[in-house]
């Protein structure tokens, strides 16, 4: 965005026209006018562009967010104390499979967009297995169903970000073979540890959404700049 | 010693050859062992010497005892450990090698000796005294062996194998009895000990029973640890101890086995135990962890629990009387510093034998079980209540598959029958990690047969008043035969059941017919089925809808005939039929005439119309209407018609019409009809008369008017009735709605009385009668009657005010004499003699005297407000010193006077101030303060101190009531009694206390200065209202009459 009166877009040049040379700024409106049909970032009447679609995926990052808090209320209180209880930190044990959300804060800066987004979908593929898992195991019907809704709303979240990376071009990172999360509940994993990995996996969830939604936020603002720097380079144009 | 060594030896002391007098002697001489015997002798000092002497005796012989014993064998000690052979062992003589022979003889029937070194197994002797005698060199030593000596003492035991089954904490022990070296079968006493933790604490110790049976058996035995058995080391011991009845020595346990342990190898991770375990709720559980880490906290759920330490790291909790658990478990949570481990337990209750087992069929060929589970066992996924239905006599088993809880809290299971079974014996079997129960059905299934809800419900015709009805009953019902009920419902009918039995097939389509429907009617069939014999009725099927085909009208519509006005048309109606008569929708009506000469038809009438107008001369005809359907025509519906000349009838004339129907053999009344041409009204009025009166009622007969006077049908009568004189009173508009005259309209014609009821008594009443018919009213007739007297109403009005003035008069009267003291003193008070009274003068010197006083303020003094005074008797009366000892108790009360309240007291006399000079009293800092106390003490004994000196400068000039007279009643001084009564009656206001400290009557006042006597009268000091004494008829007269009545009513006494 313009800094001063005379970079801004046109849209918002009107006011200053009492101010400065009127005759100038008109023709600079009309400059600009003549040379708008000509913006391709304008021009997008027919094809909208990833904008409206990560619009949308952030919307649901959020939206999903607001969901796991509710679900993930009933689910600890169905696991029991301590695990319901707000200060319960347990170290991350078996979790050790759960794709990670938390990065440095510098290596998230340098990823560029599409591992960014490719790190989103392997992450959310990965979480929703492990969370279809965690349906099967669950011993109450209501919480069947609590935990079936979601899934279908990350489902949903994995489909935008799908759609996010086709409109952008990127291929879908293929999943590799053996890597594919298995829910495992074997004699080896006792009741307490699967309920620590439950914990986690939640945990987990909620720094995704967390992630997902900084992260769409700021595709989002990238994918509106360069519009904005068409239109200044055309208005430098016009003088 | 014991007694029991000591006897020992002195057997063995008699055995010896020693000459035991000879030795005796010496001890006297030898006096060995000093060191012993100054002990006793210390002991015994002031003890007589006898004594001394016994002791020396007695020790010496032990002493003699033991030097004997060094030199020969002796303490010959025999065990035993199989029961065969004795093992004796024996000490051996003081210089004795080690390597030394000895001989031992027994005399066991035969006479048998060993050549043995130190010890000797000898085989078992039989019961009795033995004589034994083991020679060493020159020595012998002879002993007594009997049975009785011998120790049994089992061989040690020997644990075999000690092993653990971890998953259920349960240690298994096995080891051998070794039974085949004992002779006889004898039973067994195990005990085994467990032992816990590195330091060997004893967990528990238990006794175990077998029998010895001449073999070697191995034994096994478990036990469960309350503590899982990885927590600690757990070692286990074993002893026996073996009860032969035969063998009468000693039988004594055997030696601890070494200990066996088991221990859980870790391997060096950190873990809970025990993992996921599934326990009764209620009971103790103890959970570990084993661990190389300091555990700092451990949670059961968010509950802090105190640790039990155990070997190394390890800790353990207890968890007592554990409650149920959520559905995902118990969390038991040991955090060490860094990380956190846990495990679930699952406390719930095994399952509840499952309730109201049902078993049926809906179709005979898969029987379905439903049952309740009871009691929600707290245990859900894995560890929910697995459920298997059995049948007994097939073999054959369904196992109910645990995937969703159904919501309805009924459990179902489906159950293939098998062909040519009938009877069914179902057990259904409920498994949890916690328990079993089971529940059994013994069911013929023919006889629980719940069908299917019939579908497909079809109606065909049969003809206008049958119908077949088709349905479809899922199953195979072929061997038994079902009970269906079809509900016919017609619109506006009530609902029609039709019960029908029938054969079971195998196709499960079912038809019947349905008769006796009405034509062209619309029926609402449905069924339900069940079977025979009757268990359950299925569900009514749908609805199903049906008109029924139309037949023709049953019956011609009625029909009647009108001379239109110009006289030349027959018009004729009909009414169209009724849906039940119609049959069918009706399309048209046929209307013909015939006559003698003639049969006229019209054309065909379409439905809505329902008249037909036909020109004919005045001749008779015969009409006839018939209706037509769809299907065909009505039976005509006929009528004749007959014109009679008009003038030949009068108005207001009864006639009788008779019709003849002309037959072959004659003529035939048909019907007789009585009429008028024109009703009128009738010309006379019915006779009546008064058949009784009474004091409230007159009874009242009439008779019929004639036919020819009614000239018409008589539709009733009319009766007014009013009061009124015969000479005053007329009939003034009976029509016109006059509110005194009650208006009776009768129209049962039959009724020829009439009670006129609620009348009063002697009073003339006028009566009017009249009938009416249709064609208006008739003539009036009147009549006057008088009521009877009510004679007994009379009697009671007079008897009841009499009465009541009566009763008012003794009341009053009573009352009058009750109160007759409070009434003399109410209107005719004693009122004192004012020259009597000293006070004014006595006031006078009250304020000189007190002038000393600073408190005092002098102005008040003016007695200015005193109007009147009276002079008590001056007869002595004994005071209570009740109101003296509260002022003296009550120091701090007079402290919260106010300083004002001296206002009150700065009349009082100096007197006063003496009397207050007395202990007590030193801190009320006058004379006023005191008195007032008094007051309070009387008025308020303890409540409000602060309120009352505002009232009391001014309210003391007020009425005070009397409310606390039992105050000083309660004074138990008979001398007071009369002073008493004079508290109970009136008593004056203000400063009654001023009145009843300073009276003469009081035992102080008498004490005082005869001043004090002249003061002691109930004046009023700030009231301008007369004080009057209690009950003193000796007081003069009132001088004035100032006593308003208000006061009357405030000085009315308590009591």
């Amino acid at each position: 965005m313009g800094e001063d009166g005379e970079t801004r877009p046109p849209s918002r040049s009107l006011p200053i026209l009492s101010t400065g040379d009127s005759w100038g700024m008109l023709a600079c409106l009309c400059t600009v006018l003549w040379h708008l049909p000509a913006v391709p970032a304008l021009n997008r009447t027919g094809d909208p562009g990833p904008g409206p679609s990560i619009q949308k995926t952030y919307d649901l990052t959020r939206y999903l967010e607001h969901q796991l808090r509710s679900l993930a209320g009933t689910y600890l209180n169905y696991l029991g104390p301590p695990f319901n209880e707000p200060d319960f930190n347990p170290p991350r044990l078996g979790a050790e499979t759960l794709p990670r959300a938390t990065v440095n804060l510098d290596v998230w800066r340098s990823l560029n967009d599409k591992l960014r987004l490719t790190q989103n979908y392997e992450a959310y593929s990965h979480l929703l297995c492990y969370l279809r898992g965690l349906n099967r195991q669950a011993a109450t019907a209501e919480l069947r169903r609590s935990l079936a809704h979601f899934c279908t709303s990350l489902q949903g979240l994995l489909g935008s970000i799908a759609g996010v990376m086709a409109a952008l071009g990127y291929p879908l990172p293929q999943p590799l073979p053996g890597t594919e999360p298995t829910w495992a509940p074997g004699p080896a994993h006792s009741d307490f540890l699967q309920k620590m990995d439950d914990f986690w996996l939640l945990k987990e969830l909620q720094t995704w959404l967390w992630r997902s939604a900084k992260d769409f936020n700021r595709l989002k603002k990238k994918m509106q700049t360069p519009a904005a720097a068409v239109t200044l380079h055309l208005e430098a144009h016009g003088f | 010693m014991s007694v029991d060594q000591f006897e020992h030896h002195l057997k063995f002391f008699s055995s010896s050859r020693t000459d035991c007098i000879a030795r005796m002697m010496d001890i006297f001489l030898c006096l060995k062992q000093p060191s012993r015997m100054v002990d006793s002798k210390r002991m015994r000092m002031t003890s007589n010497f006898q004594w001394i002497l016994l002791t020396f005796l007695l020790l010496y012989l032990m002493n003699q005892v033991s030097s004997q014993k060094k030199r020969t064998p002796h303490d010959l000690k025999c065990v035993t450990n199989n029961l065969q052979v004795w093992d004796c062992s024996w000490r051996a003589p003081s210089g004795a090698g080690r390597g030394a022979a000895y001989e031992v003889c027994i005399e066991n029937g035969s006479h048998s000796c060993y050549r043995l070194e130190k010890n000797t197994k000898i085989p078992a002797l039989s019961p009795g005294d033995h004589e034994v005698t083991i020679n060493f060199g020159s020595s012998i030593s002879k002993f007594t062996l009997n049975e009785k000596d011998v120790s049994f003492i089992p061989d040690t035991p020997e644990i075999l194998n000690l092993s653990a089954d971890f998953s259920t904490s349960t240690l298994h022990l096995k080891w051998n009895d070794k039974g085949s070296v004992f002779p006889r079968h004898s039973n067994v006493i195990w005990e085994i000990k467990i032992l816990r933790k590195k330091n060997m604490e004893i967990v528990k110790i238990m006794t175990h029973n077998t029998t010895l049976n001449g073999k070697d058996t191995v034994h096994h035995w478990s036990w469960t640890s309350d503590m899982p058995l990885e927590c600690a080391t757990h070692y286990v011991g074993i002893r026996c101890h073996i009860d032969d009845p035969k063998f009468s020595g000693h039988k004594e346990w055997s030696n601890w086995s070494l200990l066996k342990n088991i221990s859980w190898s870790s391997d060096s991770q950190t873990k809970v135990f025990p993992q996921d375990k599934v326990i009764l709720v209620g009971s103790d559980i103890t959970v570990c962890c084993v661990t190389q880490e300091k555990v700092v906290l451990a949670l059961i759920g968010s509950t802090n629990c105190p640790l039990i330490h155990l070997d190394g790291e390890n800790v353990a909790i207890k968890i007592h009387n554990i409650s149920a658990s959520e559905s995902s478990g118990t969390n038991v949570v040991f955090s060490v510093e860094d990380n956190m481990f846990g495990t679930v337990i699952f406390a719930g209750y095994p399952p509840d034998i499952p309730q109201k087992l049902n078993c049926e069929t809906y179709d005979l060929k898969e029987i379905v079980c439903t049952w309740n589970p009871g009691r929600p066992t707290s245990l859900v996924g894995p560890r929910n209540t697995s459920y298997t239905l059995f049948e007994s006599f097939s073999g054959k088993c369904v196992r109910y598959k645990r995937a969703e809880v159904p919501t309805n809290e009924s459990y179902q299971l489906f159950f293939q029958m098998l062909s040519n079974q009938e009877i069914y014996n179902f057990t259904l079997n409920a498994r949890n990690p916690l328990g079993q129960s089971e529940s059994t059905l013994l069911v013929n299934v023919t006889e629980k047969v719940h069908p299917h809800t019939p579908t497909s419900v079809k109606v065909k015709d049969i003809n206008s008043t049958a119908v077949t009805l088709s349905w479809h009953l899922p199953g195979n019902f072929a061997k038994i035969k079902l009970l269906c009920q079809i509900e016919i419902n017609k619109t506006n009918s009530v609902h029609e059941l039709r019960n029908i039995t029938m054969k079971g097939v195998e196709n499960s389509s079912y038809l019947i017919a349905v008769d006796k429907l009405n034509p062209y009617t619309i029926y609402t069939f449905r069924i339900r089925c069940s079977t025979k014999p009757f268990w359950k009725w299925s569900k009514w099927s749908n609805e199903k809808q049906y008109l029924t085909t139309e037949a023709i009208p049953s019956k011609g519509p009625d029909t009647w005939r009108e001379w239109s006005s110009d006289g030349k048309n027959l018009i004729i109606y009909w009414k169209p039929l009724s849906i039940n008569e119609a049959n069918g929708k009706i399309l048209s009506y046929n209307v013909s005439c015939s006559s003698d000469e003639e049969t006229q038809s019209l054309s065909e009438i379409l439905d809505p119309q329902h008249k037909a107008e036909i020109q004919l001369d005045k001749n008779d005809y015969i009409i006839s209407v018939v209706a037509k359907n769809s299907v065909g025509s009505s039976p005509p519906s006929k009528i004749a018609s007959m014109e009679i000349p008009n003038d030949q009838f009068r108005p207001g004339v009864r006639y009788n019409f008779f019709l003849y129907g002309c037959r072959n053999q004659g003529y035939q009344l048909l019907r007789s009809i009585i009429g008028y041409v024109e009703e009128l009204a009738p010309t006379v009025a019915p006779n009546f008369t008064v058949e009784d009166t009474s004091a409230d009622s007159i009874l009242v007969r009439w008779e019929d008017i004639p036919v020819e006077e009614l000239r018409g049908f008589l539709r009733g009568y009319l009766f007014y009735f009013e009061k009124g004189e015969r000479d005053t009173s007329k009939m003034r508009g009976l029509e016109s709605g006059r509110s005194d005259i009650k208006v009776k309209n009768i129209t049962d014609i039959s009724q020829k009385t009439l009670r006129i009821v609620d009348l009063q008594g002697k009073t003339s009443y006028h009566l009017v009668l009249r009938a009416y018919t249709d064609g208006g009213m008739g003539p009036e007739k009147s009549m006057f009657v008088v009521t009877k007297e009510n004679s007994v109403g009379l009697i009671i009005a007079i008897l009841i005010p009499v009465a009541v003035a009566v009763i008012v008069g003794v009341v009053t009267s009573i009352l009058c004499y009750r109160k007759r003291e409070w009434i003399k003193e109410t209107f005719y008070p004693d009122i004192p003699n004012p020259e009597n009274c000293k006070a004014l003068q006595f006031q006078k010197s009250v304020c000189e005297g007190s002038s000393a006083l600073k408190t005092l303020e002098m102005n008040r003094c003016t007695p200015n407000n005193v109007e009147v005074l009276e002079t008590r008797s001056m007869v002595p009366k004994t005071e209570d010193t009740e109101i003296i000892s509260a002022v003296a108790e009550r120091p701090e009360d007079s402290s919260d006077v106010e300083p004002e309240n001296h206002v009150v007291v700065s009349y009082c006399p100096p007197v006063i101030e003496e009397e207050i000079a007395n202990p007590g009293a030193d801190e009320a800092g006058g004379a006023s303060q005191v008195i007032y106390i008094d007051i309070q003490s009387m008025y308020q004994p303890q409540a409000k101190p602060e309120e009352e000196p505002e009232n009391d400068p001014v309210g003391g000039a007020g009425y005070k009531p009397q409310m606390h007279l039992p105050v000083t009643s309660t004074v138990e001084d008979l001398a007071a009694e009369d002073d008493l009564d004079k508290t109970a009656g009136y008593r004056p206001q203000a400063n009654v206390n001023t009145w009843n400290l300073v009276s003469p009557d009081s035992p102080r006042s008498t004490d005082s200065s005869s001043e004090i006597v002249s003061f002691g009268s109930p004046c009023s000091i700030n009231s301008r209202q007369f004080l009057i004494p209690p009950k003193d008829e000796e007081s003069p007269k009132s001088s004035g009459g100032g006593w308003s009545f208000t006061n009357f009513f405030q000085n009315k006494p308590n009591d």
